[in-house]
């Protein structure tokens, strides 16, 4: 008897530490059919393979399990329940679409698995929906939400013309494609730029909804007369709205565009040139950030070309940010991971340091500024924040020739 | 009510309402006539090929985005203008089109219409799903100076490099109607449309004759997706809306009815433009599109029935 249990002993103990030695699954889902998506996968899967070759995690391998939500609401909810049920995946990362997120909530809330969201900025609706703490504790949203790229636009443009006193903005022409995207950018633009200028703004049908023509919506903004013209619609909008400009002769001081990503090759044609754009991310971040130096580097080798959007680093950041986190709480205890993961310091190739902290609704909020850049001899140049400012801002926008 | 008279009385509404806009803002009728030149270059092929093969091809506007991503790809590696890559394109979208005819069409021609639907409908979702699939849904655009070629009156700048399309829309229906009426082919695949079983007696190739018109049709919307190439960016789900407005074009203007699809195009693209001018009701422009499809069956129908 005594020997059977012995046996039985060293065969539990050779099981626990088979499992000890398995791989930490990342559960992660994107819509892989969108460029944003695809290079979410990429860029996650690049910083899993440098961890895994720098030895790991805890002496164990990461195994990253990707499921594409395609975009769609009842796809990311079933990419949920797979990859907690079937896949077991022990920290879930991922999303974009702020619709998706907000689909997901409800599953997310029952697993509670802790989750580094890579998306969503919608915050009437998905960060109402997470609540408060302690319900929301295991989310850790690394996306700003709208309000805080509101602000930091504010802020960015107050100190923009605090720098350079030649640029003075005092009417704001919002073009805003007719889809939710658009409608809430308009809203939370208005709300917070409303106040302080002389805002208006007006809808057009996106290339993405079929649309072409967008005549209307920039001879209203001709007819204001904007100091600067922001327009926020998709990456397939950009050059035809520039183009349609030129035809219409217009050329505002400051011409900005919003689009999530930008189009392949945007950077080549003669009439991007100081266009100005936000965003989180740009390669000549390299210049001044090593690690985003890093990431670029490893994205080419790997992948043979670059990133177009800042979403890639945001995956590569969420994947580095859990590996720390599982150090630090040196294991994947849900309690110690998520105080090992609000002591987050993570040095990001977005040029600045992630940590977490409260917003208006949850407890863990990781970045809150977007950045303005510029278009200059066909890269995105950092213009604010001045302390990642990679070129001097170049004004007032060319008119056409 | 003579159907004369009707139209004279269309005539004389349409005038008026082309004076009114003018008076309004005349860049409406512009841009108005703009958009109905591509909504007719695109909507055209589609007529012939259900005017006379008698299917409704739901793949219509998936073709001409294969057909803009080829040019954009042959443009982009020879460096030459899409419209160098125009006449190649449209050479190899018959090519395609032909296979398409062959493999699948053809093998559904007696089937019921639902059959024929599904069959385009499910090519349309290959084709954009395989684009996808190589390219992702990144999007592509040319950046071309003669775009943003503009014309100014007064104080007014409009952009002028959209009358293209309607220099297309016209040399696609009356390069067409001379050739449906003028040649030899022409007038075999009109018998054809009309009545295949009495075309066949008198020793047409029926088959050959809806091959070759379905391989026409789709290498001439490939030459359109090459110029579409030059205005808009491209990615894989551009070709859809143009496949519904195409589709209810087609049902506006009668079965065939290639002359009719250039006014239904006028009227639907001064409407929109007209939508677009107005502020804060930009929204409704594809309201009034199918609002306009609507009430025109409606009346077509009416009358019809009066008769």
């Amino acid at each position: 008897m005594r020997k059977m249990l012995a046996v039985f002993a060293c065969l539990a103990l050779v099981a626990l530490g088979g499992a000890a030695q398995g791989a930490i699954k990342l559960g992660a889902n994107w819509p892989l059919a969108d460029v944003s998506g695809l290079e979410c996968q990429k860029a996650a899967q690049l910083a899993v393979d440098e961890l895994n070759k720098a030895g790991g995690v805890l002496g164990r391998q990461l195994q990253l399990v990707v499921v594409d939500d395609e975009g769609k609401a009842d796809k990311g909810v079933a990419a949920i329940e797979k990859l907690v049920t079937v896949d077991k995946a022990d920290v879930l990362i991922g999303g974009i679409a702020s619709g998706v997120a907000l689909a997901q909530i409800p599953t997310l809330k029952k697993y509670g698995i802790v989750t580094v969201a890579t998306g969503a900025a919608a915050s009437a609706t998905v960060e109402k929906a997470l609540g408060p703490s302690p319900d929301s504790d295991f989310y850790f949203h690394l996306h700003p939400w709208d309000y805080n790229q509101g602000q930091s636009y504010a802020d960015g443009w107050a100190a923009i013309q605090l720098k350079y006193p030649g640029l003075r903005v005092k009417k704001i022409f919002l073009a805003y494609e007719e889809g939710a995207f658009g409608k809430s950018s308009f809203d939370a633009s208005k709300t917070i730029f409303g106040s302080k200028y002389d805002f208006d703004g007006a809808s057009f049908k996106s290339a993405l909804s079929g649309g072409s023509d967008y005549s209307g919506v920039l001879q209203a903004a001709k007819d204001f007369k904007p100091d600067l013209f922001l327009w926020a619609g998709y990456a397939q909008d950009a050059l035809p709205l520039l183009e349609q400009s030129k035809a219409l002769k217009f050329s505002p001081p400051v011409y900005l565009g919003a689009p999530p990503a930008w189009p392949v090759d945007f950077g080549k044609s003669p009439l991007a040139e100081n266009v100005m754009l936000y965003g989180m991310w740009a390669p000549s971040i390299n210049a001044i950030s090593p690690v985003s130096r890093k990431f670029y580097d490893s994205y080419v080798k790997a992948y043979g070309g670059p990133p177009t959007s800042y979403f890639a680093a945001l995956a590569y950041s969420a994947v580095n940010i859990v590996a720390e986190g599982i150090k630090r709480a040196g294991g994947l205890d849900k309690a110690k991971l998520i105080a090992a993961l609000e002591a987050t310091k993570y040095s990001s190739p977005l040029g600045e340091t992630i940590s977490f902290s409260p917003s208006n609704v949850i407890k863990h909020q990781g970045i809150r500024n977007q950045k303005i850049l510029q278009w200059q001899n066909g890269s995105q140049e950092v213009i604010w924040p001045f302390e990642v400012q990679s070129k001097p801002l170049v004004f007032p926008f060319p008119a056409w020739k | 009510m003579s159907l004369r008279r009707s139209a004279m009385l269309a005539a004389a509404g349409g005038a008026l309402a082309a004076a009114a806009i003018l008076v309004w803002k005349p860049t409406v009728l512009v841009y108005g006539v703009q958009r109905a030149g591509l909504y007719a270059a695109v909507a055209i092929p589609m007529a012939l090929v259900l005017g006379i093969v008698h299917i409704v091809n739901l793949a219509h506007g998936e073709l001409l985005m294969v057909a803009a991503y080829l040019t954009y790809f042959g443009a982009t590696l020879l460096g030459v203008d899409p419209y160098v890559a125009l006449a190649p394109t449209a050479v190899v979208m018959a090519a395609l089109g032909l296979a398409i005819y062959n493999l699948a069409i053809k093998h559904t021609l007696k089937a019921p219409e639902l059959n024929q639907l599904i069959l385009t409908f499910g090519l349309g979702i290959a084709l954009s799903q395989g684009v996808n699939l190589v390219f992702s849904s990144q999007s592509f655009k040319l950046s071309l100076g003669y775009v943003s070629a503009s014309a100014t009156i007064g104080d007014t700048s409009f952009g002028v490099y959209d009358f293209a399309f309607v220099a297309a829309a016209f040399a696609i229906g009356y390069g067409l109607r001379l050739f449906l009426t003028r040649t030899r082919f022409g007038k075999a695949a009109l018998a054809v449309g009309q009545n295949p079983r009495g075309a066949a007696i008198v020793g047409i190739d029926v088959n050959r004759t809806y091959g070759i018109v379905f391989a026409l049709a789709v290498a001439l919307v490939g030459a359109v997706g090459s110029m579409f190439l030059t205005k808009q960016a491209i990615f894989p789900d551009v070709g859809g809306p143009y496949t519904m407005k195409s589709f209810c074009l087609v049902a506006m203007a009668g079965v065939g009815n290639i002359t009719g699809i250039i006014y239904c195009s006028l009227v639907l693209g001064v409407a929109e433009a007209a939508i677009n001018g107005l502020r804060g009701l930009r929204g409704w422009s594809d309201i009034v599109f199918f609002a306009i499809i609507v009430a025109t069956i409606l009346a077509r129908s009416r009358a019809e029935s009066r008769r």
